[in-house]
């Protein structure tokens, strides 16, 4: 009898993303990688470290500022066969190409009555935090999610990262694949210690749609997604000893949306936090409110509290721009707040 | 026992210090020669880490603790 | 490459008879398919005109007048080819082999279009034929890059047809196209339909050079103008660039002055439009039909059995269209995302 040795290493979110695309790259020459500063420099936020040199300037191609031609280009190349991941560098970038993202990429499934299919991944650096001020510092999940037609995937770990990947090479849709800074373990920007974790070695798929209970607890649910969720963990920890015990949900996908996960946590604890990087009105927060409240708003003891960026955009200055980030301070007086302690 | 010194990524400045910016493994883990140990910052430079021998790994340097090139960070026995 | 633009391209020896018939009865099928959706748009939108009543509800675009562009670029494609067009069409669905049936269908929204009533006129998408268009403007050409990149990539002979208006030309995407395409040698004919009208903006006040072609030298690509809407000389022009493509020696752009003999939507006054009354003397069809004639290629007769024929085929595809169902609003969740393909 052969024994499967199951091997896994500690990477940080980056590298396990890239080792997803490196698999998913290995096993299926249809999959490229295009962007800007993709190739020899690994991607500005080492989505694609190392990929170039195996490779080659063929499947991981540098592209022109030309934002709105290179991902056209690859909703055309998908429509065509191909399984294409093109970066956004930044999801603040979202302004100069919207139209073939949102008019194209995610329409032309429905338009063509599900005859034509856009397999393609659309990743992007996302978050704050780091003081590059007002253009570079967005999330944007909530407008992404809001447009139909492309799925939304935003993981935390490396564990998710890496299994969000190859869930979105694999799928038919177009997904698209954000990516907090703050979230990649790289060694030039702050990071918490959950940006560097044990993963899997083979290829494996985490699914689209479902949320994970990052932990679980009986006072509150807090709802969180991307590097939030290391902070709602921290103060889930700090508060645990004071007698508060904290559930927290990490969304991992905002479309789909895992509804009945939030649904399930909040009949039992009874009282919400949404804690959401991305800017609070007309968003992502007040969509995690609504699933309670169109369901069933007797479920809730206490109003929802939403710790989110105001409608400010970011500010340069370090002490302003962590005035408004979602920062741990914030995320315990919030569940102090909602359980009444 | 086998230093696993910290890389000289800067010529120009060799008094340069800089940081472990993560360790992949944790102090006692048994590793293998060209093993991902860790990955180190100077400046705007990065650069990683690989196991000399193989052995048992003791660190010496923390994270994010301020070290000068060429120091040992570790060490392998 | 020229470092100049070409001066402008016009017929200069006879076309193959067979070719000739060929190229006017594809363009005889476009104008006959235009005047039928004329009227069946038009049929039931009053009193007065409501845009969204009526068998063919919302915006309605039609190229007549334009038939020379598409039937002279597509006499040189074939259905493995890819066309993205524009929210103006119809002309290059035909000339390019789409099934009239099922496109007429998609025009009238129902089960059995294209796009199972999904899409509509601005969003046809025959993956049979790789033809797809879209409604916002210039944004065909990128997809159109991809598709080239993906037949380049796999193999195959084939080329990417992209077209635009000439108002497009001002648009972003239409130049990150043109030199994305001449950066990676992309086999693109990049197609621009000057029809001298964005809406109601004439291209002298829309446009800083005096014809595209010369955008096209500076994106590092051959660019011709083709002067006078004639279907000849968008052939001979056509056969360049697509030859240029498939020999893998990268893109290159045909402009067309062509003529949009109605206006830019259904319902459009043209109030803006002085030179209206002259418009129909210069219909390209009549036109080619006399030059035939003259040449020996056609007579009356033939004439005649081109339009009937032409005729009886739309009316089939209409009647196919009415006689098919209108979608059942509870399917109207359907397709936002479809079904992984097992792996």
């Amino acid at each position: 009898m052969t024994i499967t040795e199951v091997r896994s290493e500690r990477l940080t979110t980056s590298r396990a993303m890239v080792q997803a695309i490196d698999l998913a790259m290995e096993r299926d020459e249809r999959v490229i990688y295009l962007g800007e500063d993709v190739g020899m420099y690994g991607g500005i936020f080492s989505s694609t470290t190392g990929l170039l040199d195996k490779y080659g300037p063929s499947r991981v191609l540098d592209t022109p500022i030309s934002e709105s031609a290179f991902i056209g280009l690859a909703i055309g190349a998908a429509t065509e066969g191909m399984r294409p991941i093109a970066e956004l560098m930044f999801s603040d970038f979202m302004g100069v190409c919207l139209d073939q993202i949102y008019n194209h990429m995610a329409k032309i499934g429905f338009e063509s009555g599900g005859n034509v299919k856009v397999p393609m991944v659309l990743t992007m650096a996302v978050g704050g935090g780091y003081s590059d001020g007002a253009q570079h510092s967005q999330c944007l999940w909530g407008t992404f999610a809001h447009l139909p037609g492309m799925k939304v995937v935003v993981p935390s770990n490396p564990y998710d990262a890496k299994g969000l990947m190859t869930a979105a090479i694999r799928d038919d849709n177009p997904v698209v694949y954000m990516f907090h800074k703050g979230v990649m373990g790289l060694p030039w920007m702050a990071k918490n210690p959950r940006s560097v974790a044990d993963v899997p070695a083979e290829a494996y798929e985490v699914p689209i749609g479902k949320a994970n209970l990052a932990r679980e607890g009986t006072d509150v649910t807090v709802v969180t997604i991307s590097l939030s969720v290391h902070h709602c963990l921290d103060v889930a920890e700090a508060l645990a000893p004071q007698g508060i015990s904290v559930e927290v949900i990490d969304l991992r996908s905002l479309v789909p949306l895992d509804r009945h996960a939030i649904l399930q946590s909040v009949a039992k604890t009874r009282r919400l936090v949404v804690v959401d990087e991305d800017y609070q009105s007309f968003g992502m927060s007040g969509e995690v409110a609504a699933t309670i409240t169109d369901a069933d708003p007797s479920l809730l003891t206490a109003p929802v509290v939403r710790v989110g960026n105001p409608d400010v955009p970011v500010p340069y200055a370090h002490a302003l721009e962590y005035a408004i980030l979602p920062r741990p301070d914030r995320i315990e007086a919030a569940i102090r707040m909602v359980v009444g302690a | 026992m086998t230093d696993v010194l910290f890389p000289i990524l800067s010529r120009e400045r060799p008094e340069a210090e800089g940081v472990v910016a993560t360790w992949f493994v944790t102090d006692g883990q048994v590793v293998t020669a060209g093993q991902l140990l860790a990955e180190i910052q100077v400046d705007k430079a990065s650069q990683e880490v690989p196991a000399p021998v193989d052995g048992v790994v003791h660190i010496l340097a923390r994270e994010g603790e301020v070290v000068p090139q060429g120091s040992a960070i570790a060490r392998i026995g | 490459m020229s470092t100049t633009t070409s001066p402008p391209v016009a017929s200069t020896s006879t076309l193959p008879a067979e070719l000739r018939v060929s190229l006017y009865e594809t363009m005889v099928l476009s104008r006959t398919f235009e005047e039928a959706i004329l009227r069946e748009y038009h049929a039931d939108k009053g009193p007065g005109f409501d845009i969204g009543k009526g068998l063919i509800p919302g915006e309605m675009h039609l190229s007549a007048g334009q038939e020379p562009v598409a039937a002279g670029v597509c006499a040189h494609l074939t259905t493995a080819d890819a066309v993205t067009a524009t929210h103006r069409p119809h002309h290059f669905a035909i000339a390019h082999g789409v099934d009239l049936r099922r496109m007429t269908a998609e025009i009238f929204g129902r089960v059995d279009g294209l796009g199972k009533g999904r899409g509509g006129h601005m969003h046809l998408f025959d993956p049979d034929t790789h033809f797809s268009c879209s409604g916002i403007i210039a944004e065909g050409y990128p997809p159109a890059l991809g598709m080239a990149f993906a037949f380049q990539r796999q193999g195959s002979n084939s080329i990417a047809v992209a077209v635009t208006g000439e108002g497009a030309a001002n648009q972003g995407a239409f130049h990150e196209s043109l030199n994305l395409a001449a950066l990676w040698k992309l086999p693109v004919v990049f197609v621009v339909e000057d029809n001298d009208w964005g809406i109601s903006v004439p291209r002298r006040a829309s446009t800083s050079v005096g014809n595209n072609a010369d955008r096209a030298v500076a994106n590092g690509m051959p660019g011709v103008r083709v002067e006078d809407n004639d279907v000849e000389a968008v052939w001979e022009a056509a056969r360049t660039a697509v030859q240029r493509a498939r020999a893998g020696e990268g893109p290159s752009l045909i402009e067309v002055h062509t003529l949009r003999m109605w206006g830019h939507f259904e319902g459009d006054a043209q109030g803006y439009r002085p030179e209206l009354a002259e418009v129909a003397a210069h219909d390209p069809i009549p036109a080619y039909a006399s030059k035939l004639i003259a040449a020996g290629n056609l007579d009356a007769a033939a004439v005649e059995r081109i339009r009937a024929s032409a005729s009886e085929r739309v009316e089939d595809a209409v009647a196919f269209a009415k006689a098919s169902p209108v979608p059942d609003p509870a399917t109207a969740h359907d397709y936002v995302f479809n079904e992984r393909s097992t792996r």
